[in-house]
């Protein structure tokens, strides 16, 4: 099939595609004046964010294979460098923003340089231990974080250092960082970095063996994960205005992440957003709905996914594209013992 | 001092307890290279089946705790054999994910059957106590101990002497070829899961006559097999028992000495330092690579 030339074709993907992306953004973007609810523009601001959380962990997870389990310790560090920033030092959002992505980037760093040694399981319960461990020091220096009572973002009248932007202006924030997260992911995934990351997936050792320099790809993803995750954690705290510690490095929040990245096609480019908008719309569906007992439904739909689609909605939806089939074992019978 | 001797014999009797839920979840993964994130709820369904045996029937927990382990025994192989059987060779992110949408599944099953609130399993030895001086040893932290050893020690000859279970440890070494030895890997998996599962319930009627539970327990229960489970060193049965005892020594102390929660900071930098130093645990060796460069 001969191939469409056009301006857009250096960019990948099929025009239609782009076309539809266009439009979507500018849907989005003109939404908040014409279309929503200052509710429904919250609702989405939080897809937004799961959006960006799913991706973080899609990089680390999807792409290089290494299942994290404490990717929330970047959202919960970014939320508290912003509001420790705000309230003690009084700085202005704007500089505690990119601050928390600094401080989210060079914890993965850290982290990640002996962590990243780990393999599977073990990798899985280190990220754990980790994000449970800096919960409990958040918990435990009160002078600074304010303990269990949590920590108050100045963010009205004079007190404030940056005028609260309300529900409008967290939804395009969010907005933003969604696209520009999408923006890096499928950047990423079309260069020599993801291709690495995949090969890393696959198998390390040969990827090592071609010439790949396996640690530095891996800290790379994984800084990344943690700079995204820290920008969404900082707006977060912005928007909650008082923290506290459980709620920002909530193990649900990890895990939530990995159902999202999972469910819509762990290591695709717009799986996990898919994942992001359907999970966040389902579960609130669900609370509507099924008011007593929503978690219990959202569990069972866990259990479902992962063995009725366990590659994830969006190559699901190719193979059953391409095959003009829906075979909805046809994945259990891969991986069946 | 006597401060210290209560704190210790806390400690090491609470340690037995934890070592007997925590052995299913290191056999599990040991074996099978499955993180069940479920374990923690078995343990309390296994303490809410012990509590109902009580309230509604009068069935002391001392029996209840059998009945118990031989329910979630039979749920635990059904689970294995119709849903984990299922994604075994799938990426991990799998097998948790199934495992965590059981646990939610459970633990929120369990809040629509009992509600949140916490409760306590009444025994007859209530408030009795052994008096070593100073130092107070209630009966029924005693007898909790004294079966969660008993029955360690009996799995530990069920897995050693007996065919089934040097067919487990058989399967857990190298699968294909436990296949070609004729061993029915699913099966094999199914009881593996099924034994997990049964000793975590018995577990749980123990720690529900010693401590208020409610579903909401779950997820510090599945924790605290992790760090024993990476303490020990994985489907390490000795192991499970002396991390067991560890964690057990660490918590009480750290309740103890130590203001607030800051003991879960020390528990989880050790865990994560251990996990780097040593992965294959403090005693013996894993049963699968866990180092890049190893």
């Amino acid at each position: 099939m001969a191939r469409r030339v056009g301006p857009l074709s250096r960019l990948g993907g099929s025009w239609w595609m782009w076309v539809g992306a266009l439009a979507a953004l500018i849907v989005l973007a003109l939404a908040p004046t014409y279309l929503l609810l200052e509710s429904e523009q919250r609702t989405l601001g939080s897809v937004f964010m799961f959006v960006v959380l799913a991706q973080g962990w899609n990089l680390i997870g999807g792409f290089a294979g290494y299942p994290s389990f404490g990717n929330v310790v970047f959202f919960g560090l970014g939320g508290y460098t912003t509001a420790i920033l705000m309230a003690k030092a009084r700085a202005g959002f704007w500089i505690t923003l990119p601050a928390a992505g600094l401080v989210g980037l060079l914890f993965a760093v850290l982290m990640g340089i002996p962590i990243l040694r780990l393999r599977g399981h073990y990798f899985a319960i280190a990220t754990l231990g980790v994000a449970e461990g800096m919960r409990e020091v958040v918990i435990n220096t009160g002078g600074l974080t304010g303990g269990n009572k949590g920590i108050t973002v100045p963010a009205v009248g004079a007190e404030a250092t940056t005028s609260y932007p309300g529900n409008t202006g967290f939804y395009y924030m969010f907005l933003v960082l969604a696209v520009v997260t999408m923006a890096v992911v499928w950047a990423v995934a079309r260069s020599r970095f993801g291709y690495s990351l995949r090969a890393i997936s696959q198998d390390e050792d040969a990827a090592a063996a071609a010439g790949i320099n396996t640690t530095r790809a891996k800290i790379a993803a994984f800084a990344l994960a943690g700079l995204l995750t820290a920008l969404a954690g900082a707006i977060f705290a912005f928007q909650q205005v008082t923290i506290y510690p459980d709620r920002l490095f909530a193990v649900d929040t990890t895990v939530l992440m990995v159902v999202m990245a999972v469910i819509g096609g762990a290591g695709t480019v717009v799986g996990p957003m898919i994942g992001a908008v359907a999970l966040q719309y389902l579960s609130e569906w669900l609370r509507d709905n099924f008011t007593d007992y929503h978690t219990f439904v959202f569990g069972g739909i866990i259990v479902l996914a992962v063995l009725l689609m366990p590659m994830g909605l969006v190559n699901f939806t190719r193979e059953a594209w391409q095959q003009r089939r829906i075979a909805l074992l046809d994945a259990t019978r891969r991986y069946r013992l | 001092m006597t401060e210290f001797l209560q704190s210790t014999v806390y400690g090491l009797l609470d340690g037995g307890l934890l070592a007997l839920f925590a052995i299913g979840f290191s056999l599990v993964w040991g074996v099978m290279n499955i993180v069940n994130l479920a374990h923690g709820a078995f343990v309390v369904t296994g303490a809410y089946i012990a509590w109902k045996l009580n309230t509604a029937m009068g069935l002391d927990p001392y029996l209840g705790m059998f009945v118990a382990a031989v329910a979630m025994f039979a749920g635990g192989y059904i689970v294995q054999r119709l849903l984990i059987n299922q994604v075994v060779n799938a990426p991990i992110w799998m097998t948790l994910l199934l495992t965590f949408g059981l646990d939610l599944l459970i633990v929120n099953g369990l809040i629509l059957l009992f509600t949140a609130d916490f409760r306590v399993i009444q025994t007859g030895i209530g408030s009795k106590g052994l008096a070593l001086g100073d130092v107070r040893i209630p009966y029924e932290r005693l007898v909790g101990f004294g079966v969660a050893l008993a029955v360690t020690v009996l799995l530990v000859w069920f897995m050693n002497r007996t065919r089934t279970g040097l067919a487990i440890r058989t399967t857990g070494m190298d699968r294909a070829a436990a296949r070609l030895m004729g061993v029915s890997v699913r099966h094999v998996y199914a009881l593996t899961f099924g034994i997990a599962a049964g000793l975590a319930a018995m577990a749980g009627a123990i720690i529900g006559t010693i401590n208020t539970f409610s579903p909401a327990s779950a997820p510090q229960f599945t924790l605290q097999s992790f760090v024993i489970a990476v303490l020990g060193g994985l489907g390490n049965m000795w192991g499970a028992l002396a991390g067991g005892l560890t964690l057990g020594l660490v918590q009480a102390w750290g309740g103890q000495y130590l203001s607030g929660t800051l003991v879960n900071a020390i528990a989880f930098g050790v865990l994560v330092l251990v996990l780097i130093v040593r992965p294959a645990g403090l005693v013996g060796r894993p049963y699968y690579e866990a180092r890049a460069e190893a």
